[in-house]
C-alpha cells in the first residue's frame, strides 16, 4: 500500500469518528442548552402562578407585596377554545388555550413576525401551531368566540412542550381584543400570574410568602422555571446521555484503530528512525515529526467529518428542539465543533506520536536491530480451515491488536444494535398499542349499551366499555391520578405487565401503575382512596403493581362498577379488539354508521407521533454513522494484517494463489474479528445497553429493548457485509501489484 | 523437451536519471532433467531474471513460455493457474509462515484453490523423503536454517511442478546444509523437472548442468 493510501485510509477513519463527534455534538450540545437559550429569549418568568379566575386589583394587592419580586404580569387563560386556520380548510381543533394578555412582558419570544400591538383583531400564534397547520404571517385564525384575526406573530414559550406533542396549542391576544368582541367593559379577571424574581434562586421564600397570602384563592398550583426544566428536560438528558456515551465509543474506536495503525507505521518505518537517531535527531523531534504529519492528516479529514456529521442531524434536530419548544444553538455551535473537532485532532495526534516517541527513546543500535514484529508465536498448527483459516490466523497474530479490534467494533456493534432497537421501540410505541400492552386496536364513542351491536360487526373480536376518569389521591389532595374501568377482566384489553402483586379480582381492588406507586409509596396490599371530580370518594386495596406507560404510570386499573355509582356522568368509549386481517375500513364504515367513526389506538401516545419519528429518524442516523466506524476500523484491521503479511500473501500468490485466494485469506482475517465482534454487540445489547436505557428511559414502565431477530440479522449481516466490502477493497488493492513486490520487501 | 524458453526479455528499474535496465535483451532455454546455474554480480539481475520465468513479475519486452503456455502478456487469473500448476519456487530466506508447522507449510500450496488433489499426500511422502517427519511438527522459529531450506523445497514440490525456481537457495546456509539442499535440487531435475538456480557462490554449480552468466543484462555461457 502507498504512502497516499494509507493516509488516505487514516483520513476516513478519523472522518468517520469526526461524524460521529459531529452527530452528537449538534444533537447533544443544541438539547443541553435549548431550554435555557430559549428561555433567555423568551423572557421566561421565575414561577408561573395558577388559580381560580381572581380580581386583578385583589390579586395584584398580594403580589406586589410578595418578597424577592422583580417584575409581575397578568394572563387569562382559557382551555378547550375552538381555533379555525380561515386559510386551510380541515386544519381545526376544539382543544385550544387562548392566552389573553393583560400586560406587555409575555413570556414568550417572537421568531416570526411581531408582537401584539394596539391595533385590532391581532393575533400571535405558537410556532408549534404554525408549523403543523402551515400557518403565514398575515393568515386568518378563528378564534372562538373572539372570531377572526390576523396572525401578526408566531412565538415560542419554552415553559411547555409544543404542539402537536402538547395536545393544546396556545394562541395570545390582547385583552382590548376582548373588549371589542364582547363590547363589555368589566374586567376580565386573571387566572395566571408570571413572576419575575430579583433572584430566582430564592424562589422558595417567595412561595412559601405566596402560600400564607394565598388565602380565597382557589385551586393554586405554582410551577417554577427549574421545575419546567427538569420536566422537559428529563427525556432530552437521556438522549444527551447516550450521544456523549456514542461520542466517546466513535473516539475510543478510532483512537484504539488509530495507535494500532501508528504501531504498524512505525515499526515499518523503524529502521529509518533508527539511522535519524544514528544521524544525531533526538526522540523529541521525531516524536514531532510524526505528530506534524498526523495533524497534516487530521484536521482536513476532522472538519470534512464534523460538517458532515452537522449537516447529517441538524435539520432532525432543529425539528426535535421546535417540538420541545426550544430554540437552535445557532453560530454558537460553531464554537462547539470547533473545540471537538480539536478534540479530534489532539487525540489522533497523540495516537499517531506516541509509538513513535516510544520507539525513537530506544538506543539507535537497539532500532536498526529490528522491530517487536517478528515475534515467535506462542502456539501453531495445522492450516486447517483452509485459506479462511490462513486469514484468522493472520489476524489472531498480532493479539493485542485483535482484542482492540475486536472490542471496538462489539461496542459499536452494539450501539448499533442498540439504536435499531431504540428505533423500533420509539415507532412501536407510535403506531402499536401492544407494545404499552393494549390489545384494542380502535375505540368508538358510543353508549355502553351499544357493546353488543359493536360485537356483532364482522370483523370485530370483541368489544368492551372503557372507562377513564381523572381523580385525585385522597390523603394527599393535588396528586392527581387516571382510573380506567372496564365492567369484568380488564386484561382482555389491556395488560400491563405486572411488577409486583397479582391482577384485580374484584371491584374492591386496583392495579396500579409503577409511576403512581412510587409517588405514592403503594404496594400490594396498600390502600388507595381517591377523590371523583363530583366529590365522591373511592376506596380501593392494591392488588398489583404494574409497569404502565399511560399517564407515565400515574394510573389504576379497577373495575366499573364502583366508578359508575361514584360518579354517574363519566362516559366510556368502546374498546374494539379487531380480528387479524379483518377489512379495517369495513369496520370503520360499520362503526360510523352506528353513528361514532372509530379512533385508531396508538401506543404511548398518538399525538407524539411525530416527535417519536423524529427521535426514531435521529437515532438511525447515529446507528449509520457509528456503522462506518465499524467499516473504518475493519478496514484498518485488515490494512495492518495485508501491510504486515505482505510477504506471506505474496508466497501464496507465488504458489499459484488467485484473487479469490487472497480474499479468502482476507476474508478469514474479517470474520476472525467480526464474528466475535457481532456476537459480543449482540450480547453487551442484551446484558447491558438495552436494560440499561430502558431503565434510563421510564423507570415506570417495561420497554422491550432487546432486539428482535431481524435486528440480529441485520446487525451480523451488516457486520458481515461490512467485512465482505473491507475484504474486497483490501484484497483488490493487494492484488494490484505483483506478488514480487512483498516478496522483495520480506 | 523444451520447459522454459524466454526471448528478448527487457526490465529496468526506477524513472528519470536513476533508471536502470537490469535486463536487456535476456534469452534463455532450459530442458525437462536440466539444472541451470545463474551467476551474476549484486545487482546484475539475476533474481528478476527468475521473477519473470515464474510470472511474479512482469517484463517491459519479450516473452516467456513455461511448458508451452505463454507467462507474459496473460492475465493475472492464468498467471496464477500456471504457477499452481507447473512452477515451484525457492527463496534464500525460505519464506515460511512462521504460525503454521513445518508440515503445515509444506501442504499449503496443496490448499490454494483448484490446486491438485494429490498434493497432500505427496506433501506427506515428500517430508518423509527429506527426512523432516521428526520435526514435522515444529513450528518454523524451532527449525535451523537446512531443516526450513528442506520445508521450503517440500512446499515447491508440493504439486509436482515442471520447473523449479530457486532464488539463491543456499544464500543462508552453512556449507552442509547447503550441500544438502544443492543435492535435493539435483534430485528434482533428474526426476524430469527443469531446474534454474541463481546464485552467487561459485559452489553451488557443481550440480549444475550448465551454467550461464549475467552480464549487461544479457546471459552468456559461462
Amino acid at each position: 500500500m502507498s504512502a497516499r493510501a494509507r493516509r488516505l485510509l487514516a483520513a476516513a477513519g478519523i472522518a468517520a469518528a469526526s461524524i460521529v463527534v459531529g452527530t452528537c455534538a449538534t444533537v447533544g450540545f443544541g438539547l443541553a442548552t435549548g431550554f435555557d437559550r430559549a428561555a433567555r429569549q423568551a423572557d421566561l418568568p421565575d414561577v408561573i402562578a395558577r388559580f381560580d379566575r381572581e380580581s386583578r386589583s385583589s390579586l395584584d394587592k398580594r403580589v406586589s407585596a410578595l418578597p424577592n419580586l422583580q417584575s409581575r404580569s397578568y394572563r387569562t387563560e382559557i382551555k378547550q377554545v375552538f381555533l379555525d386556520h380561515e386559510d386551510r380548510p380541515g386544519q381545526f381543533t376544539r382543544q385550544g388555550v387562548l392566552h389573553i394578555l393583560h400586560d406587555t412582558r409575555g413570556g414568550y419570544a417572537i421568531v416570526a413576525g411581531h408582537d401584539l400591538t394596539t391595533a385590532s383583531r391581532e393575533v400571535v400564534v405558537e410556532r408549534g401551531l404554525a408549523g403543523a397547520w402551515n400557518v403565514k404571517l398575515g393568515d386568518t385564525v378563528d378564534v372562538g368566540r373572539v372570531g377572526k384575526l390576523r396572525v401578526v406573530g408566531i412565538a415560542v414559550s419554552p415553559d411547555n412542550v409544543a404542539y402537536p406533542l402538547s395536545r393544546a396549542p396556545r394562541v395570545y391576544v390582547g385583552d382590548q381584543e376582548i373588549h371589542e368582541a364582547f363590547r363589555f367593559g368589566d374586567e376580565i379577571e386573571p387566572n395566571l400570574a408570571l413572576l419575575w424574581l430579583n433572584d430566582p434562586s430564592r424562589a422558595d421564600v417567595t412561595l412559601t410568602q405566596a402560600r400564607a397570602v394565598s388565602f380565597g384563592i382557589g385551586s393554586l398550583s405554582f410551577i417554577t422555571r427549574a421545575g419546567v426544566q427538569v420536566l422537559l428536560s428529563q427525556a432530552a438528558g437521556i438522549i444527551i446521555s447516550l450521544l456523549i456515551a456514542f461520542s466517546v465509543v466513535a473516539l475510543a474506536a478510532a483512537g484504539t484503530m488509530l495507535a494500532a495503525g501508528a504501531h504498524a507505521e512505525v515499526q515499518r518505518r523503524l529502521s529509518g528512525i533508527g539511522v535519524q537517531r544514528a544521524l544525531g535527531f533526538g526522540p523529541g523531534r521525531i516524536a514531532a515529526l510524526h505528530a506534524r504529519e498526523a495533524a497534516l492528516v487530521a484536521l482536513p479529514a476532522t472538519a470534512v467529518g464534523l460538517v458532515i456529521g452537522w449537516a447529517a442531524v441538524s435539520g432532525p434536530a432543529a425539528d426535535l428542539l421546535a417540538a420541545l419548544n426550544e430554540q437552535p444553538p445557532g453560530a454558537s455551535l460553531l464554537l462547539v465543533l470547533a473545540l471537538a473537532g480539536l478534540g479530534v485532532v489532539a487525540l489522533v495526534t497523540a495516537a499517531a506520536t506516541l509509538p513513535a516517541w516510544r520507539a525513537a527513546r530506544r538506543s539507535p543500535a537497539s532500532i536498526l536491530r529490528g522491530g517487536d514484529l517478528a515475534r515467535a508465536p506462542r502456539r501453531g498448527g495445522g492450516a486447517s480451515g483452509g485459506m479462511l483459516g490462513v486469514g484468522a490466523r493472520f489476524a489472531l497474530a498480532a493479539r493485542g491488536r485483535w482484542a482492540a479490534s475486536v472490542a471496538t467494533i462489539a461496542i459499536c456493534a452494539g450501539v448499533v444494535t442498540l439504536m435499531l432497537a431504540l428505533a423500533s421501540l420509539l415507532e412501536r410505541l407510535r403506531d402499536d398499542p401492544g407494545t404499552v400492552g393494549k390489545h384494542y386496536q380502535l375505540t368508538a364513542k358510543l353508549d355502553a349499551f351499544e357493546v353488543s351491536s359493536v360485537k356483532a360487526l364482522p370483523g370485530v373480536a370483541d368489544a368492551a366499555p372503557r372507562y377513564q376518569a381523572e381523580v385525585a389521591d385522597s390523603f394527599r389532595l393535588g396528586e392527581p391520578l387516571r382510573l380506567i374501568a372496564y365492567p369484568g377482566d380488564h386484561t382482555r384489553f389491556e395488560a400491563p405487565p405486572l411488577a409486583s402483586g397479582r391482577r384485580v379480582r374484584s371491584a374492591g381492588e386496583a392495579e396500579v401503575g409503577l409511576g403512581l406507586a412510587d409517588a405514592l409509596g403503594l404496594r400490594p396490599g396498600s390502600p388507595l382512596a381517591v377523590q371523583t371530580q363530583s366529590g365522591q370518594e373511592l376506596r380501593f386495596r392494591v392488588s398489583g403493581v404494574v409497569r404502565a406507560l399511560e399517564n407515565e404510570g400515574r394510573m389504576a386499573y379497577v373495575r366499573a362498577d364502583r366508578l359508575i355509582a361514584a360518579d354517574p356522568e363519566v362516559s366510556p368509549t368502546i374498546a374494539i379488539r379487531v380480528q387479524p386481517n379483518a377489512d379495517r375500513a369495513q369496520i370503520a364504515a360499520r362503526l360510523t354508521a352506528l353513528g361514532a367513526p372509530p379512533q385508531r389506538v396508538g401506543g404511548a401516545t398518538t399525538r407524539n407521533g411525530q416527535f417519536l419519528g423524529i427521535l426514531a429518524a435521529v437515532l438511525r442516523g447515529v446507528g449509520l454513522a457509528v456503522g462506518l466506524v465499524c467499516l473504518y476500523a475493519l478496514v484498518q484491521a485488515l490494512a495492518m494484517t495485508a501491510r504486515e503479511r505482505r510477504g506471506a500473501v505474496a508466497l501464496l500468490r507465488s504458489a499459484g494463489g488467485d484473487a479469490l485466494t487472497v480474499a479468502l485469506v482476507f476474508a478469514g482475517a474479517a470474520l476472525a474479528v467480526a464474528v466475535p465482534a457481532a456476537l459480543l454487540g449482540v450480547v453487551l445489547e442484551r446484558v447491558a445497553l438495552g436494560p440499561l436505557v430502558a431503565a434510563l428511559a421510564a423507570g415506570f414502565a417495561a420497554l422491550p429493548l432487546a432486539p428482535t431477530v431481524g435486528q440480529v440479522v441485520l446487525v451480523v449481516g451488516g457486520l458481515a457485509a461490512l467485512a465482505s466490502l473491507a475484504t474486497a477493497l483490501v484484497a483488490r488493492r493487494v492484488m494490484r501489484e505483483p506478488p514480487i513486490a512483498g516478496l522483495r520487501e520480506e | 523437451m523444451t520447459v522454459v524458453r524466454a526471448q528478448g526479455l527487457v526490465k529496468g528499474f526506477g524513472a528519470g536519471r536513476a533508471a536502470r535496465r537490469v535486463l536487456d535483451g535476456a534469452d534463455l532455454e532450459v530442458q525437462a532433467g536440466e539444472v541451470v546455474a545463474v551467476l551474476g554480480r549484486s545487482g546484475s539481475g539475476k533474481s528478476t531474471l527468475l521473477h519473470l520465468l515464474g510470472g511474479l513479475d512482469r517484463p517491459e519486452a519479450g516473452t516467456v513460455e513455461v511448458a508451452g503456455e505463454a507467462v507474459t502478456g496473460v492475465s493475472e487469473r492464468r498467471l496464477s493457474a500456471l504457477r499452481r500448476r507447473r512452477i515451484g519456487f525457492v527463496f534464500q530466506f525460505f519464506h515460511l509462515l512462521p504460525e503454521l508447522t513445518g508440515e503445515a507449510n509444506v501442504l499449503l500450496p496443496g490448499r490454494v484453490r483448484g490446486a491438485d488433489p494429490e498434493a497432500a499426500r505427496r506433501g506427506g511422502e515428500l517430508i518423509d523423503r527429506l527426512g523432516l517427519r521428526h520435526v514435522a511438527g515444529s513450528l518454523p522459529h524451532q527449525l535451523s536454517g537446512g531443516e526450513q531450506q528442506r520445508f521450503a523445497i517440500a512446499r515447491a514440490l508440493v504439486n509436482d511442478p515442471m520447473l523449479l525456481l530457486a532464488d539463491e537457495p543456499t544464500g543462508n546456509l552453512d556449507v552442509e546444509a547447503g550441500a544438502e539442499v544443492l543435492a535435493l535440487l539435483r534430485a528434482g531435475a533428474d526426476e524430469g523437472r527443469a531446474v534454474v538456480m541463481v546464485t552467487h557462490e561459485t559452489a553451488a554449480t557443481r550440480i549444475a548442468d550448465r551454467v550461464l552468466r549475467m552480464e549487461s543484462g544479457r546471459l552468456d555461457e559461462a
